[in-house]
């Protein structure tokens, strides 16, 4: 389903997408190996494997579904956010994609709501406004069982 | 690392100083240095700065406060490692032959940082959402998840780096009263589960070590013990699967080990010879992690360990005597310095209230961001 909303600006661009139909959540932008298939995220030029360091790399899309791997909340405000959601703090994990990479991005939630092994999703999640645009960072949310 | 000694250390005192310079905190603690090393600024063959927060020029500029003598001057910056890193590259130089005496000064002003950072416009980077608390914070909930690891092991370990920095001088928290884990698990919540006093404060300081050939120092003072440095590595850390390659990154499990393994061989001792090390515990879940990286203890161990008290001042092997990170302060620049200064003094024996008994080989580890290791054993003749 798609609603009416302003334009999401990513806070930096080359690290998610931002799908057209807003019900959709991102993708996170890495890199595959041509020669040993490893996969990484953020994007990088050269293959970092110390038996590999192939060139032959290109750009793929990872997740948006993941696997806690661990978690914390902090309780500090969100560096850089508005977003009153943010001022009392905010969950940060590691997070392991089924192609491979392990990424550390915000989470959605709090500290109860997460357990080291669950199914998370990749959400866009305003941290300011910009004239009319939200700026956005992507953070993974627990995906409910069942859903 | 042959024939390489501590000549002298001095520190200033880490704290909040909104109102001393990086010129004044640097040239006292290097002339305290010098002082302690019976020698002069015109003695000093070359010098290396570690300096984190660093404008151009700061290296050479600041080693202007000493006198112009012409000697090569170089600034390293390596993180939190900044310091040990700028030490080891003295140490290589004395051992390749090129100086007989070289400075190594480490200062910083967290003061400082806090108040550009507060004048600057909003950060625009994916990067700035992980704290480093929350780094570390990461870690122990994993291993609350496979070890079985308590947050009251991380307040015991806090609580005994108070304990020992309140007999420490130069350490930035004193605290007035026996610290107990009860209160360091009561402090306010940075990252569950680290408080504020499982945590490395903000702070400034400087801290130097003058280090030149061993057999001067038995010249230059023959009232007391010379301390050999008799392993030096810095290593960066290699791929493997579950790498993170943003946010805060610190310390692969894999290279503590890599690193740690080449100085026991090089100085020819095992982890069961040390008699005192510092570690990187700018979080105490860093020195429960490195109790084992290091061999301190087996893998699996450490809770057992941290609760029969293996490494309190008095235990097994005392680590961090000098408050480690989070008593004695983590400026940047001096820190690893300041565990030359204090692993120094042990091994001569004038450590005080803190002193570990006839304490004779000790190691100083620290991890800086990017990231990288940095490894080095002091030995007492």
């Amino acid at each position: 389903m798609t609603t009416a909303t302003r334009p999401r600006v990513p806070i930096k661009p080359g690290y998610f997408t931002i799908p057209d139909d807003p019900g959709l959540p991102p993708k996170l932008l890495g890199t595959k190996c041509q020669d040993c298939g490893e996969h990484y995220f953020p994007r990088r030029a050269i293959c970092a494997r110390p038996e590999c360091l192939s060139e032959k790399t290109s750009d793929v899309e990872l997740g948006p579904r993941g696997t806690l791997y661990s978690y914390t909340f902090v309780h500090l405000p969100l560096f850089g956010s508005s977003n009153l959601e943010h001022a009392e703090g905010y969950g940060v994990g590691q997070v392991d994609l089924p192609e491979g990479p392990r990424v550390q991005l915000p989470l959605a939630g709090k500290q109860g709501e997460f357990r080291i092994g669950q199914t998370l999703e990749a959400e866009l999640n305003t941290l300011r406004e910009d004239g009319g645009s939200d700026i956005v960072i992507v953070r993974f949310r627990p995906v409910e069982a069942g859903r | 690392m042959r024939d390489v000694a501590v000549l002298g250390v001095g520190m200033y005192r880490f704290g909040m100083y909104y109102d001393v310079s990086n010129a004044t905190m640097a040239r006292e603690a290097g002339m305290a240095a010098l002082r302690d090393a019976g020698l002069s600024f015109r003695d000093v063959n070359a010098a290396y700065v570690g300096h984190i927060f660093a404008q151009v020029m700061s290296g050479v500029r600041v080693m202007k406060e000493f006198g112009l003598t012409g000697i090569p001057v170089q600034r390293i910056e390596n993180a939190s490692a900044t310091g040990s890193a700028a030490f080891r590259e003295a140490c290589l130089q004395v051992a390749a032959g090129h100086a007989d005496v070289v400075m190594v000064l480490g200062f910083d002003k967290m003061t400082t940082m806090i108040q550009q950072s507060t004048q600057g416009t909003a950060p625009e980077n994916m990067e700035d959402a992980i704290l480093p608390a929350g780094f570390f914070a990461l870690w122990a909930t994993r291993r609350m998840h496979e070890r079985g690891m308590k947050a009251e092991h991380l307040a015991k370990i806090a609580a005994k780096n108070f304990n020992n920095g309140a007999l420490n001088p130069m350490a930035q928290r004193q605290a007035d009263t026996f610290i107990t884990p009860e209160k360091v698990l009561g402090a306010r919540m940075v990252a569950w589960p680290l408080t504020t006093m499982m945590s490395c404060p903000m702070g400034d300081g400087a801290a130097c070590a003058i280090v030149g050939r061993a057999d001067l120092a038995k010249k230059l003072r023959p009232d007391r013990p010379v301390v050999r440095v008799t392993a030096s590595d810095l290593q960066s850390e290699k791929y493997a699967r579950g790498h993170l390659f943003m946010g805060p990154v610190v310390g692969p499990a894999q290279m503590t080990i890599d690193t740690s393994k080449n100085v026991y061989e090089e100085a020819g001792v095992g982890p069961s010879d040390l008699d005192l090390v510092q570690v990187h515990d700018a979080f105490a879940i860093e020195e429960l992690e490195y109790y084992e990286l290091l061999g301190l203890c087996k893998v699996g161990e450490a809770e057992k360990c941290i609760e029969q008290g293996d490494f309190e001042r008095d235990g097994r092997v005392a680590v961090s005597t000098d408050g480690g990170l989070i008593a004695r302060g983590h400026p940047g620049g001096p820190t690893g310095l300041a565990q030359i200064w204090e692993t120094t003094l042990q091994l001569r024996g004038e450590a005080g209230k803190r002193q570990v008994e006839n304490a004779r080989i000790g190691l100083c580890h620290m991890m800086g961001g990017g990231s990288v290791c940095v490894i080095h054993i002091l030995q007492r003749d």
